[in-house]
């Protein structure tokens, strides 16, 4: 599976953007209330890159990761995937190509409990078209094998910890070899040691070539990544003007 | 108690709080409860209630096998009558009985204050009321001194009800002088009120005794004809006597009085004199409930039509249950809390029955109120339009009501414990853990059950519509033979008004004359055995130059027509000529046959003509009447029947003669006709009595009554139980959809379409359908097999019907599940996944 990553991944050049955003905008309307999650967003993410995105609860972190990730449009602004303009795709478009290029890892893990470890995984895989079981077969139990939870494919996610639980969710991510793996906060729900271990996959990964775009808050885990990305009130910000403004806030 | 009443008051301000819920539940039950008293309380009186009669137990109907060769008049039920001598023989030498009653239904004109009225008559032996034991409301009943020499005793006795609607429950009616068919009878007394008939379903206005059977049904003359079977008789065993050894001790008398009536019957074969006086029995039949034609008319309809309530109650209380069950799941987080801090279960539960309770309470209480309306539409359904009383009542029978009642508390106490069993132990840390993070779906199990369960049974009620209407339609669209459009029809007795037979027959030229002439009028013709009045009347024929097969059924239809009967009815002819006024009472006989007749005992409708029959049967009769025509087939008895072999006689000639069915064809709307006519005969002779104005149509319609009332039934049930299962399976998916929002998130997050999610919502839908009408069906082919007999023209298990319910079915399901489907199609995945 590594392989085959690593391959997909080069098809485009290194340090070509995977993802180039430039002066998006998000605004929430609710109430006659305008929320301006973002406001004039630039951000570009080469392949193989790990960036970390962080900053303080409410600055849009979620927002901007939703968007990358597809399952939100943004009011205004260009947003190119893989060289693909994307900003304006109809639902059916979107959801194709969240199916294909983005592996989604959630703060709370998001298993469906119904399914057991094994289809929560094989899930994204069967939302494509004409792909043989044998196949589906063999990319989760190679996704599976990769964090290491093989062993628990008849499990429900209620009868795993929180660490297993969010390790089912990264091969779920893994399984369908996406361009990049997207990651909101996905230590938030765990304890210290299970968030190492997670970090610690996630880093194997990107040795081996994934691309991850992470979000936290947690300048430990951010330390990890390639590279930080500082969000402040929706807009991206040197890390000593963050520092900078979040001295004049807490003034 | 506190406590309790507190949670009563708890529970009215949560009924109130969600209006919609609270009438939906109420709306249902009260339909279940009110539906299923009235068609209990129906059902009681016509199947299951006794007479109101002294020693009930010990009555009994009589009832006998074997041949009836003579003349037969029944009400088309296969129930036996007897003659009167049969009837004197039976009373007067049997060691059984300690009392034995004979009784006959008619119509008569009765003339009061020169006001003539049609009204229902029961002709009765002297010791009717003697025998069942009751006691005038004024005056005298019957003694057996009053029915004792024929035409002697011209005395009447009124039913309780019509004394009080025409007499006003005068006394002073007593001893007073009414005319019962032209003839002067004296008012004797007055029924007992409550008392209709030993017949169940008569409601006769009047009683006249048995002796005076020539004046209330005139021009019959059979009285001591052993061969004439007219009368049912009812007996009332001698106390501590079984039925068993009643129908044992009478054997031998039986014996004797078939052999009597042999004696009567020239002719015929040893086998069939072995078989009419040996082979035949007399049977001994429960009669406390009364001797009822009614009964078994209405008792499939009523039972089929109580099956479809019984099924709708089962789907109200499934459909109560799963509501009460979404609002149990609803407030988990009520009960949690109630838990948090410090309730009992007792207390938690307790809370739950009182709201179960109050639902299941105003459920009875609006379903009482419906039940005498459901009742009195039903009634006026089946009985309306015809005239007197109705043969039933429209108040609830109180302990089916508060059986029911309770049955409807029960089942919702019952439900509302469902949910209680789900705080039974409360559980709480899973669900605030694994908050967000999963979604199961336990208590969905209940309803998909009982959403399973009604869409089958609205399958089952949609099947039964189906084959009811079709059985309606086929019985609408049977070709009757003749014309039945444009087609007026009213009867009229001559004798009513006093009539002797001579002037009668004057009478009808002139009343011919006169419809003629009125506008409008295209054809006029006249018959005295109507067509499609649901009776039949047969006697024997014989047939010169035909040997009969030893005891051959020679009963056929013998209706006397006037000259343009099938020129007016337009009833094709096949072979010959139709009557002519020259077929007069003085010129030869003739006769013409319809083709069943002729191709059963000729061959073929040519062959039929010139051969020579008579009325009666046995050696001595000489075949006089020639065959001149022959007509196509028609229905006769109703358009469920099949056709009777049929000899139609020029009423010029015969013998004797009867009231007759008028049929006037018309250009414009036949209803519109009535009010020249009856101006007409008024002026033609005021005191002639009209019997009821129908168009043929109508006496169709009236002939469809069951029916047209379980066809329109089963589809209002069918609706209505398609209507209750579309509002569960919403309730189900809906519930079920909202409770997997952040499920359909995830999946959205992870690439599903909109389309595939709508498949998901579609997938559940169908499965449950699908799982339902694969039980259903075969439940539903049983059940239609069991009502075969009321269908018509249409196998219980017509694939097209079956077919189509389930392409309906499916549909309904599919529609319901439209909303929930596009609801979860526009889950905003980010909404969805958020959390803060
Ligand atoms: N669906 C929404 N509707 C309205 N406001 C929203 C919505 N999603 C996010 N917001 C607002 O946008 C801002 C950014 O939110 P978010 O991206 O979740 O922040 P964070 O950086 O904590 O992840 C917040 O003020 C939040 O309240
Ligand atoms: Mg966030």
């Amino acid at each position: 599976m590594i392989e085959s990553a690593r391959s997909e991944a080069t098809k485009i050049e290194a340090g070509q953007p995977l993802i180039q955003i430039s002066d998006l905008t998000k605004v929430f309307y609710t109430d006659e209330i305008e929320t301006h999650a973002l406001s004039g967003i630039h951000l570009s993410i080469a392949k193989g890159e790990y960036v970390a995105m962080s900053g303080p609860s409410g600055c849009g972190k979620s927002t901007l990761l939703s968007i990358i990730g597809l399952l939100d449009t943004p009011t205004a602004g260009r947003y190119s995937l893989n060289g693909k303009t994307v900003e304006n795709l109809d639902f059916a478009e979107r959801s194709r190509i969240r199916n294909q290029e983005i592996g989604f890892i959630f703060q709370s893990f998001n298993l469906i409990g119904d399914l057991t470890v094994y289809e929560n995984v094989e899930l994204p895989l069967t939302y494509r078209q004409r792909m043989p079981a044998a196949d589906r077969k063999a990319r989760v139990m190679e996704a599976l094998e990769r964090v290491g939870m093989a062993h628990r494919v008849r499990h429900y996610p209620s009868q795993l910890s929180g660490g297993q639980q969010q390790r089912v969710a990264v091969a779920r991510a893994l399984g369908g070899k996406p361009s990049i793996l997207l990651a909101d906060e996905p230590t938030g729900n765990l304890d210290s040691r299970n968030g190492e271990a997670v970090m610690e996959l996630l880093q194997e990964l990107h040795r081996e070539g994934a691309t991850i775009c992470m979000v936290t808050h947690d300048p430990r885990f951010a330390k990890h990544a390639q590279r930080e990305v500082h969000l402040f009130d929706g807009k991206v910000v040197a890390e000593e003007e963050l520092k900078k403004l979040l001295a004049e806030t807490s003034a | 108690m506190n406590g309790l009443l507190q949670d009563f008051r708890y529970a009215v301000r949560q009924l109130r709080k969600s209006p919609g819920f609270a009438a939906v539940a109420i709306i249902t039950l009260a339909l279940g409860i009110g539906a299923n008293t009235a068609i209990f309380s129906l059902l009681d009186q016509a199947l299951l209630r006794s007479l109101p009669v002294k020693d009930v137990d010990r009555l009994v109907i009589l009832n006998y096998s074997g041949s009836n060769t003579g003349r037969l008049q029944s009400r088309a039920d296969g129930h036996f009558y007897f003659s009167y001598p049969m009837y004197r023989d039976l009373h007067d030498r049997n060691s059984v009985f300690s009392g034995m009653i004979a009784t006959d239904f008619t119509q008569v004109g009765v003339q009061w204050h020169n006001q003539p009225d049609l009204v229902g008559a029961e002709l009765v032996s002297g010791n009717y009321f003697d025998v069942l034991g009751l006691q005038p409301a004024a005056g005298r009943l019957f003694v057996t001194a009053d029915d004792v020499v024929a035409d002697a005793n011209p005395v009447v006795v009124l039913s309780f009800s019509y004394w009080q609607r025409r007499f006003g429950s005068d006394p002073g009616i007593l001893n007073q002088s009414v005319l019962v068919n032209g003839h002067p009878f004296t008012v004797v007394g007055v029924a007992p009120p409550g008392f209709h008939s030993v017949v169940m379903g008569d409601t006769p206005d009047v009683f006249v005794p048995m002796m005076m059977k020539a004046e209330v049904i005139p021009g019959s003359m059979d009285l001591e004809d052993r061969r004439s079977s007219w009368l049912n008789i009812v007996g009332k065993l001698k106390p501590g006597l079984s039925r068993e050894q009643a129908e044992a001790g009478v054997g031998p008398l039986w014996s004797a009085i078939r052999s009597d009536e042999l004696k009567e019957i020239k002719g015929g074969s040893e086998n069939f004199r072995d078989r009419f006086v040996n082979k035949s029995q007399l049977f001994v039949l429960d009669g406390a409930r009364g001797f009822s034609p009614l009964r078994s008319d209405v008792q499939m309809p009523l039972l089929i039509v109580m099956g479809m309530v019984g099924l709708v109650a089962l789907m109200a209380c499934a459909n109560v249950g799963s509501l009460l069950l979404v609002r149990g799941a609803g407030r988990i987080r009520e009960m949690s809390v109630r838990y948090a801090l410090g309730a009992k279960q007792k207390r938690v539960i307790q809370q739950l029955l009182v709201e179960g309770l109050l639902l299941g309470l105003a459920g009875g209480l609006f379903g009482m109120l419906l039940a005498p309306r459901v009742s009195s539409v039903l009634i006026t359904m089946i009985w309306g339009g015809g005239t007197g009383d109705l043969p039933f009542s429209a108040k609830p029978d109180l302990r089916i009501m508060l059986f029911n009642c309770g049955l409807a508390l029960l089942a919702s106490l019952l439900f509302s414990l469902a949910p209680a069993l789900q705080f039974w132990r409360p559980d709480l840390a899973p669900a605030l853990k694994q908050q967000g993070m999963t979604a199961r779906s336990g208590p969905l199990r209940f309803r998909r059950i009982s959403v399973a369960v009604q869409i089958g049974l609205s399958l089952v009620l949609l099947v039964g519509a189906g084959l009811f209407v079709r059985t309606l339609h086929n019985l609408r669209s049977v070709n009757a033979g003749f014309a039945t459009d444009h087609l007026l029809t009213f009867g009229v007795d001559p004798r009513m008004a006093g009539y002797e037979p001579d002037r009668t027959f004057a009478l009808y030229q002139r009343m011919f004359e006169t419809l003629r002439g009125l506008p409008g009028v295209r054809a006029v013709a006249a018959t005295n055995d109507p067509e499609l009045a649901n009776d039949n009347e047969t006697g024997n024929v014989t047939i010169s130059g035909y040997a009969d097969k030893p005891d051959e059924n020679m009963q056929v239809e013998q209706p006397n027509v006037s000259v343009d009967y099938f020129s007016t009815m337009q009833m094709p002819l096949l072979a010959g000529r139709v009557f002519t006024d020259q077929d007069s009472a003085g010129s030869q006989k003739v006769a013409i046959v319809n083709e069943s007749f002729a191709r059963h005992y000729f061959g073929d409708p040519q062959q039929a003509l010139g051969h020579f029959v008579a009325n009666g049967g046995g050696k001595g009769v000489k075949p006089d009447i020639v065959i001149v025509g022959v007509v196509k087939d028609a229905k006769h008895v109703s358009l469920r029947e099949p056709v009777t072999r049929t000899v139609f006689f020029p009423y010029l000639q015969s013998p004797e003669l009867h009231a007759m069915t008028f049929y006037v064809r018309t250009w414009q709307q036949p209803e519109s006709a009535e009010s020249t006519i009856r101006r007409a005969m008024q002026t033609l002779d005021a005191n002639l009595v009209l019997d009821t104005f129908r168009t043929m149509d109508e006496q169709i319609d009236n002939n469809l009554t069951a029916e047209r009332v379980i066809a329109l039934l089963a589809s209002g049930f069918g609706v209505l139980a398609a209507l209750m299962a579309a509002v569960g399976l919403y309730g189900v998916l809906a519930y079920s959809t909202t409770q997997r929002t952040s499920e359909i998130g995830i999946r959205m997050a992870l690439g599903a379409t909109r389309g595939s999610v709508v498949r998901m919502v579609m997938f559940e839908v169908l499965w449950l359908a699908g799982i339902s009408i694969a039980i259903a069906l075969p439940v539903s082919l049983l059940l239609m097999s069991a009502v075969r007999s009321q269908l018509y023209g249409i196998s219980s298990s017509d694939p097209l019907t079956l077919g189509l319910t389930i392409v309906v079915v499916t549909l309904v399901a599919i529609a319901s599940a439209m909303l929930p489907a596009r609801r979860a199609s526009r889950v905003e995945p980010m909404k969805a996944l958020r959390y803060e």
